[in-house]
């Protein structure tokens, strides 16, 4: 009864857009922050090194095999890379001076032996614990991270000598070790794989096994700089590209594939977070409105019920309750449109070569939460203030 | 069912009437030097109420004669708390009404104090039925059945399942008098509330208030134009 009295006077018109406008700004809110999200944990996890990290080296050109431009760096250069505000951290990918190979030294696999390349980088760039990531002399092993092209060539070898080929977790037991020399002696030290990543063509060891290595068996060469760890800011892929760009650097393709979809399409969904925001906050407005609006249009009715003994509270109750159920539905249809919506925005993902998460964000729900508390904080408010200038 | 009733005779509609609740202490209005800022250029005469000391008991029956302009309205809004701007003091009980709160008055205005408004103050757009059921569903004192046969008492009992902006004044202001009657009450004040009916409609409504007020043992404070439609009151004021 009481709400066939307070609910009479309706502009449907005004309700449907104010309506029509929350819904959409809701469903592109909660849509773009999944998507936000989802990207930006894209490659997480799948890689020992960090999402946004690449290793560049400088271009090497005519001039430069010619000896006439140089293609290492130097302090300053890694310096000024540093402080560019796009840049997270950068620093220097350290390789041996001495001779190492690395071969099998397990029964269980076949001998298989070959001269390599190790490389040390910052502990900080990778996605390992710290206890796993430590060597010191006399330890039982030495913990590497493999190149993935290291598995598959050794998988090849692996079916040429007719031996079931491995998997990930299956060549992390298998036995290997390094072998450390120079012109008078030679050491053996086991090694242990701990990860694999798809970024670097080298294998990577602790810095600590790095350093025994070049004090111990050292040759006369140079020791330069030749390659960089670069991690960039979330979404700002953009610049680190140009940075590369100007400054005459490489780096991988996938490495800088990855990042630049991610940065653009992050980008995307920032400006769409951005357009989503304003038209929550829009069409809240207009929600908001035309509850005072139509708390105006019955304000005889609203003082007369209080006139014969209603208590405001109760006709306060009945706006915010009624507006609630009104916010609630939209919610309610925005998630509704939001599953279709990802259901199509996945497979375009999919297509796309963007394999991302498919479960629903918990920060999209919460954030459509905190936009229904905040909505039904500002109508109860709004409600009290209208009905009370009434009593 | 056509109610004849007499001041002898009133058992058979008095059942209804006599619906009470259990009372607190008796309400007792005091207007202590009242004097409403806009009738305060006018000069009112020694027997006002305005500027003197007036006392509104429960079960006294208060005839407030008044020509227009005098402040009628006035008094029954700052009555029931819906203006406060006089000087002086009114108090309920000892209590100086302008420190009720939202709670207080809707408990006085829901159980203690009804009114007849004289713009009546009914829901245009709802049906009799609804008007009544609004009001009545506060407290639940009445039947559907006790609420038709009010209407039918005062020949409006067709006018149920009718909007109330299709009714002539005349019988708004029954509707809006039966709707006044749908709760507990200490004091019923009206504000000129018989101004669009009969002699004959006016009795009836008259008899009907009386009832109730003795079933209650409340009282009403009647505003009129200087008519006392042959009532016996216990007092009679003025403004």
């Amino acid at each position: 009864m009481l709400n066939k009295l307070l609910f009479r006077n309706q502009d449907k018109k005004q309700l449907f857009i104010a309506m029509t406008g929350a819904f959409l700004g809701m469903t592109f809110l909660i849509t773009s922050i999944h998507y936000l999200i989802k990207v930006n944990e894209f490659g997480k996890g799948a890689d020992i090194l960090g999402p946004n990290t690449i290793i560049v080296q400088k271009k090497v050109s005519n001039s430069s095999s010619l000896n006439l431009t140089k293609t290492d760096f130097s302090v300053r250069e890694i310096d000024k890379i540093k402080k560019e505000p796009f840049i997270e951290d950068a620093q220097p990918v350290i390789s041996n001076n001495f001779d190492v190979s690395f071969e099998t030294a397990d029964p269980m696999v076949p001998r298989f032996r070959t001269d390599v390349f190790i490389q040390t980088v910052d502990p900080k760039f990778l996605d390992v614990k710290s206890s796993k990531w430590h060597w010191k002399e006399g330890n039982e092993y030495v913990p590497i991270i493999m190149p993935r092209e290291f598995l598959v060539m050794l998988n090849t070898f692996m079916s040429a000598s007719g031996i079931p080929q491995i998997s990930d977790d299956l060549a992390m037991d298998v036995k290997f070790k390094f072998k450390l020399k120079d012109d008078t002696k030679n050491e053996y030290v086991d090694a242990r794989i701990i990860g694999f990543t798809n970024e670097v063509s080298s294998i990577l060891v602790p810095q600590s096994f790095m350093e025994y290595g070049n004090g111990k068996y050292t040759s006369d060469r140079e020791k330069k700089i030749t390659q960089l760890m670069i991690s960039g800011k979330e979404s700002e892929f953009g610049k680190v590209e140009e940075l590369l760009k100007t400054k005459g650097l490489e780096s991988k393709n996938s490495q800088m594939l990855v990042g630049r979809l991610k940065s653009v399409v992050g980008t995307l969904f920032l400006v769409v977070l951005g357009i989503s925001v304003i038209a929550v906050f829009v069409s809240g407005l207009v929600l908001i409105q035309y509850m005072q609006l139509l708390m105006s249009r019955n304000a005889y009715e609203v003082r007369t019920l209080m006139r014969i003994g209603y208590h405001p509270k109760k006709v306060i109750g009945s706006f915010f309750n009624y507006f609630l159920k009104v916010f609630g539905w939209i919610c309610t249809i925005a998630i509704a449109a939001f599953v279709i919506l990802k259901y199509f925005l996945d497979d375009l993902f999919e297509t796309g070569g963007l394999y991302i998460g498919t479960e629903i964000s918990l920060v999209a729900m919460g954030a459509l939460g905190f936009t229904f508390v905040l909505f039904a904080i500002s109508s109860y408010f709004t409600a009290k203030k209208g009905i009370f200038n009434e009593f | 069912m056509n109610l004849n009733i007499e001041k002898s005779n009133k058992s058979e509609f008095g059942t209804i009437l006599e619906k009470s609740e259990p009372k607190s202490r008796p309400m007792k209005i005091i207007f202590d030097k009242v004097m409403p800022h806009p009738l305060s250029s006018i000069q009112h005469g020694a027997n006002s109420i305005w500027g003197n000391h007036a006392e509104f008991s429960k079960g006294e029956k208060i005839l407030l004669n008044a020509s227009s302009g005098k402040g009628k309205s006035t008094f029954t809004f700052s009555a029931v708390g819906l203006r406060s701007d006089y000087e002086g003091e009114i108090t309920y009980n000892g209590e100086d009404i302008r420190s009720f709160d939202a709670d207080r008055w809707t408990e006085i205005r829901a159980r203690h104090l009804s009114v007849v408004f004289q713009d009546l103050q009914l829901f245009p757009e709802l049906t009799v039925a609804e008007n009544l059921t609004l009001k009545n569903d506060l407290t639940g004192t009445f039947s559907d059945s006790e609420l038709k046969d009010m209407l039918l008492y005062l020949d409006i009992q067709s006018k149920w399942d009718q909007k109330c902006r299709f009714l002539s004044m005349g019988q708004q202001q029954r509707v809006a008098i039966i709707r006044a009657l749908c709760q507990p009450f200490d004091l019923l004040i009206m504000d000129e509330p018989f101004s669009h009916l009969d002699v004959e409609n006016t009795n009836k409504c008259l008899e009907l208030i009386d009832q109730r007020c003795d079933a209650l043992q409340a009282g009403f404070v009647l505003t009129t134009l200087g008519e006392d439609h042959g009532f016996n009151y216990s007092k009679t004021l003025f403004l």
